[in-house]
């Protein structure tokens, strides 16, 4: 039987290893190998700013034990685009003028991106009820609905952007 | 003026210059650039509401593992300093030290470890021994206020730097007030109408995502060098310095990206703590407060209580119109001065009112402390000032909007209330020149339907609809308090870096910024490299508050760049051989004549290495003669379930003249995203507190702030007019939209269910049992 | 709540014998969520139940077998006939949660704002356990008190059996919170079964303003072969849930709570009703 301590993670699609204290959270363990792009805004699992994909469905990673990682794929911000190959998402957030402190958006990103690989045509209350769990203190959400209407309107954004 | 309105760069929606770094989640905010290595900082923070520290005992914490040092009272520096980021000297009383031998709310300060990791930081809290003499607890104004009540600060090295009486002996700040325009007493007394009704905010706290994070390490030259969340990097610098009796030079303040602040990073919290124990470990020293801290012992709104005494004629006239407010500043008196003397400056010149009365007084009690917030006194009467307009209209048979339409202040018109309340003093005397707050409440009442709207008499049903509206204004800078400096330098390639001491913290100053700097030289915006904040490099600026950084260091930046521009032309005239005054500069390129021109690269080599070289570098600082208001007009429309007494708003409407919009894509960001705000304030943020002062929904979960599922659709609508003494005709926009939504809420509800509110949340408890005691049906 | 090591079963007997063997210091994490409320000092051994399969939502004919380490999402995005728990699975928490957080994690240790267990007591459901061997026990006895001493032996929730809403038979689901995320402040689930015009009988459970989710007694009993209209329920409402001490969370206080809790029934009925009427198959 594996250490289940030492985690065997696909990381932004590379096969990783890391050595995970029995306590730590998934956040603490992607911050303290350099990948900032998830926040800690809470640590409680309200805020969403740590959000990160776990097998493809987005998670807390504040909240999440990170041996629970251990043989599953996690995707975080570094690994959904970058400005020359941006997520459909990220182009329209950063056109719409919905980036403000942008504290929130890593974690905004990767909440549709997983909603929009599991239906890129969603309905407006789909929509509501998966994007329940990120929190903006800034903008109202007007500007980020407006950007991830406009994607859903050119087709929906598709996974094949990120890597 | 016609001419100068035709802008390249300015009033048009650019992107902002930093939204790919944080759309891509680069490592931009405050703990991101912690070095790995960083000692971690933990407080114990007091459990009681007022106690004294008999003893404090940290002699088996320093022995714990990883811990490398523990401060507390009896070994730091005692200055008396405030941790509100003000202009000095600050309108603040000095009543708070790094660390105290008395605490004055639970959360206050007790002792600090800093060690090699955050578990070992905690571990070592619990093993420092500390004996409290508890003493009684104030925790209300009433209790602040009684004959005898226990005295908050009785220590005798506290004081006020500005020339007002301070008065803790009797728990108060300082009254301020003003002469009243006019006899307030006959103008009540004149009035066909008149009310007097008294209004009540509650403690809630701004909850960026970003907490408050500070971390400091000393360079090799033995200066501490402190990246921080903050506002404010140049009071921060000063600040530290006062508290820890250090010279202003020894200290770095470097502000990378902020995640949001809305004035809670208007304070020095952190920085002063990182700073020492960097000093005295030699180590870089991390501190972030968790969510739970950051509710605690961060900064909150003033709860403040608004008596409105008003009088109107049966002709719709105002004859009179007084505000005495009393705010509660919890433990320690930052901002609280300002923030009562805006409860007025900033609301009363909104109508023409033929008397005029204003007083008000800043209590200490023993909760947590209040700071600067978004709306800044503002937001508190408004509450109260806008229910109070819609009951006298109605008082004497007009429209709300009618109402306001007859009464508001215009172009060409002052109020006394201008050269009477500044903050801290008296204020600066005021024309008001842009105004397009009946643009604003026209389309603003079109965009919402306000033609729809019928009384309460006429609505049956479990669910009632209601429409409110509210009519605002704030300001742009603090005059001849506040100054912002740019310089601008060129660049080989024709680009130019723009450094301003300028703050943004996630408002999208810097894209403004850069935005006016590219409208004066004639380049695109992406040759403008901004920078901002680093005490080090960037010139002096006050910082991002008081809705100034547009207004007040767009102006410097604008004068910067054209003192560039100048050298640009001057350097472009001698290589063209032509004089100055014919040259033309537009899209990077300077033109004497249709086949004669050079290009700003050409010039920047010119300079930098061919003939008569210099650095082609514009300076200017800016102080502001006026606050020019930005005006608003808000308008919701809310369904109230009459069983429950709970409110949901179905739309919201803002129409905002904030001059010309520098870029409107991010002054509608700034207009919904303080309308939300502004509408969780009305209807559910709150702080609870246990019978002995403790915060009881200290978490995120139990705070409230809505999601995307929750909030209705809010619609921005910007109406623009020009500013003729703002950079391009604007002014600001960041804050007035805050204030706008519990008043509008207010008045929609008593046009749903014809009962009033006092005070703030609208919780659907109080709700329903207003509407169990007006007994409707 | 601190966890000094892991133990990583692949099934769910091996999670079991580990559990046994660990004795107090073992802790089942399913999603892990709940670890955060869980704020006693205690240093435990984790079992991981990821690799042990129990994921997924199959009927069976008699009803819907919700295996017991289905994250709510998967509840939620469930649909199917005669099928109504995807109701509270949509009400709860944020998406977030909902990915990872179980059905099995929300019931084998029941927080007092927890919403499944109400809509499980409406709903009549069947928890299917693994002790020495498979057993099972009504939601009645299993919600009687706190499941988690139930399970401290090492015993683990396999699934959840929700029966099939039969013809006639409609569902309705109450919530009340300050913020869709928030904590329940109000939870109230109501099974109604017509016969006719008539309610042959109803299933009616509250939760979050209760210390521990219950039924509701006395409404059912002022429901059971009464004509199904708004009188019969608003009487129902205010007089069946007068003797239960509700209790306010947050900013409610208990006279609301109880205000509240007699809509909150009313509305949930009526939301039943129409539920049963639509489905009149």
């Amino acid at each position: 039987m594996n250490d289940p301590l030492t985690l065997h993670i696909r990381l932004n699609g590379e096969p990783r290893v890391f050595a995970a204290d029995p306590d730590e959270k998934l956040l603490e363990l992607l911050r303290r190998h350099g990948l900032k792009g998830a926040k800690f805004g809470c640590r409680e699992g309200v805020c969403g700013a740590c959000t990160v994909l776990l097998d493809g469905r987005a998670v807390y990673a504040c909240l999440l034990p990170a041996c629970l990682a251990d043989g599953h794929e996690v995707v975080t911000i570094e690994g959904v685009g970058d400005q020359e190959h941006p997520h459909p998402f990220q182009q329209a957030l950063v056109e719409a003028g919905a980036v403000q402190c942008g504290f929130c958006i890593p974690g905004m990103v990767l909440s549709a991106k997983a909603l929009l690989d599991e239906n890129p045509q969603p309905e407006d209350e789909e929509i509501r009820e998966k994007m329940d769990g990120n929190l903006c203190r800034c903008t109202g959400y007007e500007k980020i609905w407006t950007a991830l209407k406009a994607v859903i309107a050119a087709g929906g954004g598709g996974g094949e952007d990120a890597s | 003026m016609k001419a100068e309105r035709d802008f390249q760069v300015v009033n048009h929606s650019v992107r902002k210059v930093d939204a790919w770094q944080l759309a891509t989640g680069y490592p931009s905010y405050t703990a991101d650039l912690a070095p790995a290595g960083c000692l971690h900082v933990k407080m114990l923070w007091s459990p009681h509401a007022h106690a004294r520290l008999r003893s404090v005992d940290i002699a088996a914490a320093e022995r714990m593992p990883g811990v490398r040092c523990v401060l507390y009272h009896g070994n730091v520096p005692r200055h008396p300093y405030t941790t509100a980021g003000e202009g000095f000297p600050e309108p603040s009383p000095y009543d708070q030290f790094v660390f105290d031998r008395k605490v004055r709310f639970v959360g206050d300060r007790v002792a600090a470890v800093a060690a090699e990791t955050p578990a070992q930081a905690e571990a070592a809290l619990a093993a420092i021994r500390v004996d409290y003499e508890v003493l009684e607890p104030v925790l209300s104004l009433e209790a602040a206020l009684a004959p005898g009540a226990p005295v908050i600060h009785d220590e005798p090295d506290a004081y006020l730097p500005i020339p007002m009486p301070y008065c803790p002996q009797e728990n108060i700040v300082a009254r301020v007030g003003m002469e009243d325009v006019g006899d307030f007493a006959d103008g009540l007394a004149r009035a066909d109408v008149r009310l007097d009704q008294t209004f009540e905010t509650q403690y809630v706290q701004h909850a960026p995502m970003e907490t408050y994070v500070a971390w400091a390490a000393l360079d090799g030259r033995n200066r501490i060098q402190i990246t921080t969340s903050t506002q404010v990097p140049f009071h921060c610098r000063r600040l530290v310095a006062q508290a820890l009796g250090l010279s202003v030079g020894q200290i770095r303040v470097i502000k990378p990206r902020i995640g949001g602040g809305f004035g809670s990073k208007q304070e020095v919290l952190l920085e002063d703590l990182v700073a020492l124990f960097a000093l005295r470990t030699r180590r870089p020293v991390l501190w972030e407060l968790s969510r739970a801290e950051t509710f605690t012992s961060g900064r909150t709104r003033h709860p403040i209580r608004v008596r409105v005494r008003a009088g109107v004629t049966r002709a719709g006239a105002l004859t009179a119109l007084g505000l005495d407010c009393t705010a509660n500043t919890g433990a320690y008196g930052g901002h609280g001065i300002p923030v009562v003397m805006c409860c007025g400056s900033k609301v009363l010149p909104l109508y023409r009112a033929e008397t005029v009365h204003f007083a008000g007084q800043i209590v200490y009690t023993n909760l947590p402390v209040a700071g600067a917030y978004r709306g800044f006194g503002a937001t508190q009467a408004y509450f109260g000032t806008e229910q109070v307009m819609d009951q006298l209209a109605e008082g004497v048979g007009l429209d709300p909007l009618e109402f306001r339409l007859r009464n508001h202040i215009r172009s060409g018109e002052t109020s006394p209330v201008f050269a009477a309340l500044g903050e801290g003093k008296e204020g600066v005397p005021m024309t008001i020149g842009s105004c397009a707050l009946e643009a604003c409440l026209r389309q603003g009442a079109a965009a919402i339907g306000w033609d729809r709207r019928r009384p309460h008499t006429e609505k049956t049903g479990r669910l009632r609809r209601g429409l409110g509206m509210a009519a605002l204004m704030q300001g742009s800078s603090i005059p001849r308090i506040d100054m912002g400096a740019a310089s601008i330098k060129i660049n080989d390639d024709g680009s130019f870096n723009l450094l301003v001491g300028a703050t943004d913290l996630g408002t999208g100053s810097d894209t403004v910024l850069a935005q006016i700097a590219a409208e004066t030289l004639g380049v695109a915006v992406d040759k403008i490299l901004v920078y901002s904040s680093d005490t080090d490099l960037t010139p002096f600026d006050v910082g991002a508050y008081a809705s100034s950084t547009t207004y007040l260091s767009g102006m410097a930046v604008k004068k910067a760049a054209a003192d560039a521009r100048g050298q640009v032309l001057r350097v472009a005239a001698a290589m063209l051989a032509a004089p100055v005054e014919g040259l033309l500069l537009e899209g990077g390129v300077i033109r004497a004549a249709p086949d004669r021109s050079v290009t700003l690269a050409q010039v920047a080599h010119y300079a930098l290495y061919e003939r008569d070289q210099f650095q082609i570098i514009g300076t200017a600082s800016h102080v502001t003669e006026k606050s020019p208001p930005p005006f608003a007009a808000h308008f919701v429309e809310i369904e109230v379930d009459t069983w429950t007494g709970a409110i949901r708003p179905l739309r919201y409407v803002a129409a905002v003249d904030c001059g010309t919009p520098i870029n409107p894509k991010l002054a509608e960001g700034q207009t919904e995203g303080a309308v939300l705000n502004g509408i969780s304030f009305a209807l559910t943020e709150q702080y609870l507190f246990t019978p002995k002062g403790r915060l009881k929904n200290a978490s995120l979960e139990d705070y409230h702030l809505w999601s995307l599922r929750d909030k209705p659709p809010i619609q921005a609508i910007l109406v623009s007019s020009f500013e003729e003494t703002g950079p391009y005709g604007a002014k600001s926009v960041s804050e007035i939209s805050i204030n706008g939504a519990a008043p509008a809420i207010g008045n929609a509800l008593y046009n749903a269910v014809g009962v009033r509110l006092h005070q703030l949340p609208f919780t659907r408890e109080r709700v329903w049992r207003a509407l169990q005691s007006h007994a409707p049906e | 709540m601190k966890i000094k090591a892991v133990r990583r079963p692949e099934t769910p007997e091996q999670a079991r014998d580990w559990a046994r063997e660990l004795g107090e210091q073992a802790l089942y994490v399913a999603g892990g969520t709940g670890l955060h409320f869980m704020t006693d000092p205690a240093e435990m051994v984790a079992i991981p139940l990821d690799r042990i399969g129990l994921r997924g939502v199959e009927c069976s004919g008699r009803h819907y077998r919700i295996g017991a380490l289905t994250p709510l999402a998967d509840v939620m995005n469930y649909r199917a006939e005669r099928w109504a728990f995807h109701e509270t699975g949509r009400r709860t928490a944020t998406h977030q949660i909902r990915n990872i957080s179980t059905v099995g994690g929300n019931i084998c240790r029941v927080f007092p704002w927890c919403d499944l267990p109400v809509a499980l007591l409406a709903l009549e459901a069947t928890m299917v356990l693994l002790g020495d061997d498979g057993y099972a026990v009504p939601a009645d006895d299993y919600f009687a008190s706190q499941p988690a001493r139930r399970l401290a032996n090492g015993d683990l929730l396999l699934a959840v059996d929700v029966p099939v809403l039969e013809a006639h038979m409609g569902f309705g689901y109450r919530k009340e919170v300050i913020c869709h995320s928030g904590f329940s402040l109000m939870t109230v689930a109501a099974r109604l079964r017509l016969e006719g015009d008539r309610i042959r009988d109803a299933r009616v459970a509250a939760g979050a303003a209760l210390p521990f989710p219950a039924r509701l007694k006395q409404v059912e009993a002022l429901l059971a072969d009464q004509p199904a209209t708004p009188d019969t329920f608003a009487r129902a409402a205010t007089e069946g849930v007068r003797e239960v001490a509700w209790k306010g969370r947050e900013d409610w206080s208990d006279a609301y709570a109880a205000h509240a809790a007699a809509i909150a029934v009313r509305d949930a009925l009526d939301r039943a009703l129409t539920f049963a009427r639509r489905r009149d198959w």
